[in-house]
């Protein structure tokens, strides 16, 4: 009965992999889009080869790498809710919230090396998962679903700090809607000499081991997981649902959160109106964690890819003169496939 | 600011008539048993194919036409994957909502050449009532999809609560198995009120794109997907509650559009629908808490 | 022998690994009550959806009045004069008793649904069969009598000429079913076929003209019900002769109660009571059953034990003396009929399911341990006897019967000395059944303080040491293990005896 861990093991994982919706859902992802771009007139053979050298040729790793430490927070931000079945698509204000946060505090107090950095950084995740968590109660008590609930919130978070940073935080003199630059203390470290990556990476990395761990191998990931299966199942167990939905959502936005701080602590050092939000993080890793489709192990494998086809988006607009918005709609594409595969593939299995 | 002029109040339907519309579609879904939170990229995608095809036609009653039909046939491919293939139509919305924003996108680009927003001469929009010769208050500065929508409302009280298919509608909804049972085909049921969704958020999408404005810029729908999908949890399925909910949420836009007239930052009015709506979420579930049967 | 009326030919149907129909034939003929029984699993719910057109065959087809018939879908059999009751109504609980018979063939009048014909044929046929029913009321407020009234008027409205009742009276009191025979038997008399499928032989021996009896998904035993007897059935049915039931041993309670109800009353969200000064108290060592119609307060009684139901609540349980703790009592171990919406989470995994409950007990500074999760799940499994490929595949790929044994093995592990149980053997074969009521006697004879619900009187009276009827949210009755089911179901309906 017990399976051993040796060779079979690794087999059986490669051979689920291979079966999993992920390989097909990309695969029917690619083959859509690569008609797409048929049909409006470019050639794949062009755009496919602009959009891998816009991810890692000529020194734009770097710049995949930078991408990849918020797309995996943001990941992060939505798959630990999701595992206790709440729906954050709130992301976007709680990465605003944090990093507003984060920038107000780093300008308004000095602190000493270290401090300036941890301290702004934590501030962030308690502002992101604050405004998450005011989305459990409308769940848990006026049966507000979170998906509603997380993105109105989500709107006016992001219009206060937008409010903020063009008002009362805003850079004198200064024809952009910005923060001044944070104090050097409050600079995250580069790593290696980098111009773009800094210590945020080794950060989130090891976040993501944590709720890796967390979700598999402690009781609280056990409770959240019985509460996204089967809510009334959890209830019955003795668990507090209500509870758990609110430290779910929280916990989600705590990572949003930090994800702003560690934005706005990075190049260029400041709180720039609509930086955050821009580059479409938020939705890059909803995909992406529906793309893992529950298997927590892959979300870091699923941002990594869709990081690639983000950053290498751009590159293809440069060099294709394809507009990066196809990358939207291959995210779109695949999570509608996955959706779809995971219905076929359980009715198949009855 | 006097809320009592008749330019506010015909400020509060032109906000009301998008979000209505849509929610009128979403509504019926979800009478249905079909939960459509796909309406925020369903509205975007009526708004830009009205207007590209009213700037390719020249014509804005053409260009209407063509929202509606695109519409539909967009809202088919949520009708395939949640009804056909029985996916997960909480995550396939989310998908179709990112693909609209990035299909808007994208053709935008190769279609007219660049992003931002997009507005020309030759793009033709709707005509008022006024020029029609309705040159009536409130209504007169307003598109006839305007009343068409709030003589929708009054259609789709009637049709659900009269009619034979409206009864099967609410049957379907209430009871999937039980439907099966009775002979109803719960599938083309369904299918068809994720399709008449689609014709609704394409009159929508062009009420946006060709009535209150004629423009089309990126993501201008600017999240009233989403507060209709609010509305219709407001609704308690009823279409006349439907209405008062969308016409709070268009009193929320006029007012906010009326503050920035008066010195306030424009971030003040871009909150102030999402605000509003929140709060009367609350104060609805708080009520409903407070008296639970009585409604139904 | 005329042509039938209906006759399935040479039926088969897989699902998955269980093969449920095999080869099955079966013919009725008009103005006959036709009984098809077998045991739970034996196949007739298969059977009968494939003849109303719920289900497709693998092989084999149906014919219809002599002719070929193809069934795609309910809407198919009606069309053809099928008429189903299902063991689980049917029903649309926000639409009026006459919206829900005329759905599917609506008088219409200018555009509109004709509501005032649809209320007179209503009446007309409630007066014609004696089927009792308000055309305007609303289903969802209606007591289970009257929806199953509610369901006979919609095949009868639609013309059935073979109407199917699947397990008709599994949710009726035994008055309630004498009427129910009363009435199919002048359905039958206008000519209408009819089959009955049930697994009680004393309705079959009551009721019908002739019985088929399916055992494994065959049919192993055609009889007339004039010729045959109930251990000739129940032969055909498993296969052996019934042993002479043990004698029961009973066990003697003792000490103070483990579980005290006092005064409870319990109102709904609507502040209607669903039950009004309930007392009882159950002792270690006993088995408590709780009888009545389905809605009498069962539900709120349960949930309020086991602490899972707060607000609207008024008395006391106490367990062991001390109130019960509200959100899930961890001194009460609880055994809830929904399956697969509140016992388990189909898609975890068998070890996952069978932590619930003592995920605590298990962590460690560290966390949850894998290797002792599964430990303690294949102890388990092995100790229940439940068969599962590993403790690792999702519990919704098990059997009815053993996701049933590993809620139990949960439950009865916890050592806790309450023990809640609610329809232990719902949809489970004969041989789990056994099991479970073996498993929950020693459970008694070690000290357990068992409350039992059950719909099935036989359940509770072989079960129980004492039986308390519930009706509209009182209890009105008690009974010791040897009361008649007769007199259990006059106290149900609130006849008192």
């Amino acid at each position: 009965m017990t399976r051993s861990l040796n060779e079979p093991r690794v087999l059986d994982l490669a051979r689920r992999a291979a079966l999993s919706a992920a390989v097909p859902a990309i695969g029917g992802a690619l083959a859509l889009t690569t008609l797409v771009m048929l049909a409006v007139g470019v050639n794949p053979a062009d755009a496919y080869p602009a959009l891998i050298r816009g991810a890692v040729a000529d020194g734009n790793l770097e710049y995949t790498i930078a991408a990849f430490v918020p797309t995996l927070g943001m990941a992060l931000a939505f798959a630990l809710p999701l595992r206790a079945g709440e729906f954050n698509l709130g992301g976007d204000g709680q990465m605003a919230a944090g990093g507003i946060a984060a920038a107000a505090l780093a300008l308004a107090v000095p602190l000493p090396p270290v401090l300036a950095v941890v301290l702004p950084l934590l501030v962030a995740a308690l502002a992101g998962g604050l405004v998450a968590a005011l989305a459990a109660p409308l769940s848990t008590r006026l049966r507000v679903p979170a998906i509603v609930g997380t993105l109105l919130i989500s709107a006016p978070a992001v219009s206060l700090a937008s409010y903020l940073v063009r008002f009362p935080l805003a850079e004198q003199g200064s024809g952009i809607a910005q923060t001044p630059v944070l104090p050097d203390a409050a600079h995250l470290p580069a790593l290696g000499g980098s111009g773009y990556v800094t210590l945020g990476l080794p950060l989130v990395v090891a976040l993501t081991g944590i709720w890796l761990y967390a979700d598999g191998r402690t009781v609280l990931g056990y409770e959240m997981r019985a509460r996204g299966h089967n809510p009334e199942f959890a209830r019955y167990g003795g668990v507090h649902v209500d509870r758990l939905a609110g430290y779910a959502l929280a916990g989600g936005g705590a990572f949003a959160g930090l994800v702003g701080g560690l934005i706005v602590l990075g190049p260029p050092y400041r709180f720039v109106d609509g930086a955050l939000t821009a580059p479409g993080y938020t939705f890059t890793a909803v995909a992406a964690v529906l793309l893992a489709a529950s298997r927590p192990l892959a979300v870091p494998v699923a941002v990594a890819l869709l990081t690639v086809l983000q950053v290498g988006g751009q590159g293809m607009e440069r060099e294709a003169g394809v507009p990066s918005q196809l990358t939207q709609i291959v995210q779109g594409l695949i999570i509608v496939i996955v959706a779809v595969l995971a219905t076929v593939r359980r009715r198949a299995a009855e | 600011m006097n809320i009592f002029e008749l330019s506010f109040l015909s400020g509060v339907l032109t906000a009301t008539a998008p979000v209505l519309l849509a929610a009128l579609g979403g509504l019926i879904c979800q009478v249905a048993g079909v939960f459509n939170i796909a309406l925020e990229g369903q509205l975007l995608w009526g708004a830009f194919t009205a207007v590209v095809v009213s700037d390719v036609t020249g014509s804005a009653w053409t260009g209407v036409a063509g929202a509606i039909a695109a519409t539909v046939l967009f809202s088919g491919m949520l009708s395939a994957a949640s009804v056909g293939l029985r996916a997960d139509p909480i995550v396939v919305a989310v998908g179709l909502n990112l693909l609209a924003l990035g299909l808007t996108g994208f053709l935008m680009r190769r279609i007219f050449g660049s992003g931002g927003t997009y507005s020309s001469p030759e793009l033709a929009g709707l005509p008022t009532l006024a020029e029609l010769g309705l040159d009536v208050p409130v209504l007169g500065p307003q598109s006839p999809l305007v009343p068409l929508a709030l003589a929708l409302v009054v259609a789709a009280a009637w049709w659900l609560g009269r009619t034979r298919s409206g009864l099967r509608v609410r049957a379907v909804g209430q009871h999937r198995e039980a439907a099966e049972a009775a002979g109803l085909r719960v599938g083309a049921y369904r299918h068809g009120v994720v399709l008449v969704a689609g014709a609704l958020c394409g009159l929508a999408g062009a009420q946006l794109a060709l009535g209150n404005v004629t423009l089309f810029s990126e993501g201008m729908s600017a999240g009233r997907g989403w507060i209709a999908v609010v509305a219709v949890m407001l609704s308690g399925v009823l279409p006349y509650r439907l209405l008062l909910a969308c016409l709070l949420f268009g009193f929320a836009e006029a007012v906010g559009f009326r503050l920035q007239g008066a010195r306030l930052p424009q971030q003040a009015a871009d909150a102030a629908p999402y605000v509003i709506t929140l709060f009367a979420l609350v104060l609805a579930a708080v009520a409903a808490r407070r008296r639970p049967k009585e409604a139904s | 022998m005329s042509v039938p009326a209906a006759e399935l030919v040479g039926v088969s149907k897989r699902f998955g690994p269980v093969l449920a129909n095999d080869g099955i034939d079966l013919a009725v003929a008009r103005g006959e009550v036709h009984a098809v029984v077998g045991e739970n699993g034996a196949g007739k719910s298969t059977l009968m959806s494939i003849l109303y057109g719920l289900h497709r065959p693998d092989s084999g087809h149906v014919l219809r009045a002599g002719e070929r018939i193809r069934l795609r879908s309910p809407a198919d059999g009606i069309r053809h004069g099928l008429g189903m009751v299902h063991q689980r109504f049917r029903l649309f609980p926000g639409l009026t008793v006459a919206e829900n018979i005329v759905i599917g063939a609506e008088p219409v009048a200018r555009g509109r649904v004709d509501q005032e014909t649809a209320h007179r044929a209503v009446a007309d046929l409630s007066a014609k069969y004696g089927l009792r029913a308000d055309p305007a009321a609303q289903v969802g407020g209606l007591p289970v009598g009257v929806r199953q009234r509610v369901e006979i008027l919609r095949a009868l409205y639609r013309q059935a000429e073979v109407l199917i009742l699947d397990e008709p009276t599994a949710v009726l009191t035994p008055a309630e079913a004498g009427r129910l025979f009363e009435v199919l038997r002048t359905v039958a008399a206008t000519g209408v076929a009819i089959l009955l499928v049930t697994h009680k032989l004393t309705e079959v021996l009551a009721a019908s003209d002739r019985v088929t009896v399916l055992r494994q998904g065959r049919v192993t035993g055609r009889f007339a019900t004039a010729d045959t007897s109930a251990d000739e059935l129940v032969h055909a049915m498993i296969g052996r002769s019934l042993a002479a039931p043990e004698p029961r041993r009973r066990s003697k309670p003792d000490g103070d109660p483990a579980l005290a109800v006092r005064d409870l009353t319990v109102h709904d969200a609507d502040g209607v009571p669903r039950l009004s000064g309930v007392s009882f108290a159950v002792r270690p060592g006993e088995i408590v059953g709780i009888a009545g119609v389905a809605g009498s307060g069962q539900r709120e009684l349960l949930d309020t034990v086991t602490g899972l139901r707060s607000p609207g609540r008024t008395g006391q349980v106490l367990l062991d003396g001390a109130p019960v703790v509200q959100g899930r009592d961890p001194r009460v171990a609880y055994v809830p009929e929904d399956r697969h919406g509140r016992a388990t989470a189909p898609e975890m995994s068998l070890a996952e399911n069978l932590l619930m409950g003592e995920q605590h007990r298990l962590a460690t500074r560290f966390g949850l341990p894998r290797k002792t999760v599964r430990a303690r799940a294949e102890q388990l499994t092995e100790r229940f006897a439940i068969s599962a490929a590993s403790v690792d595949v999702p519990i919704t790929a098990l059997s009815g019967g053993n996701a049933q044994k590993a809620v139990l093995a949960r439950e009865l592990t916890r050592q806790s000395r309450v023990i809640v149980v609610e329809e232990p053997t719902q949809g489970v074969d004969v041989g789990v059944r056994e099991r479970v009521h073996a498993l929950l006697v020693a459970a008694r004879d070690q000290g357990g303080a068992i409350l039992l619900q059950s719909s099935e009187l036989s359940e509770l009276r072989e079960l129980s040491d004492r039986v308390l009827v519930l009706f509209e949210g009182r209890l009105v009755a008690e009974f010791d293990a040897d009361a008649t089911e007769e007199r259990l179901g006059q106290a149900m309906t609130g006849v008192l005896p």
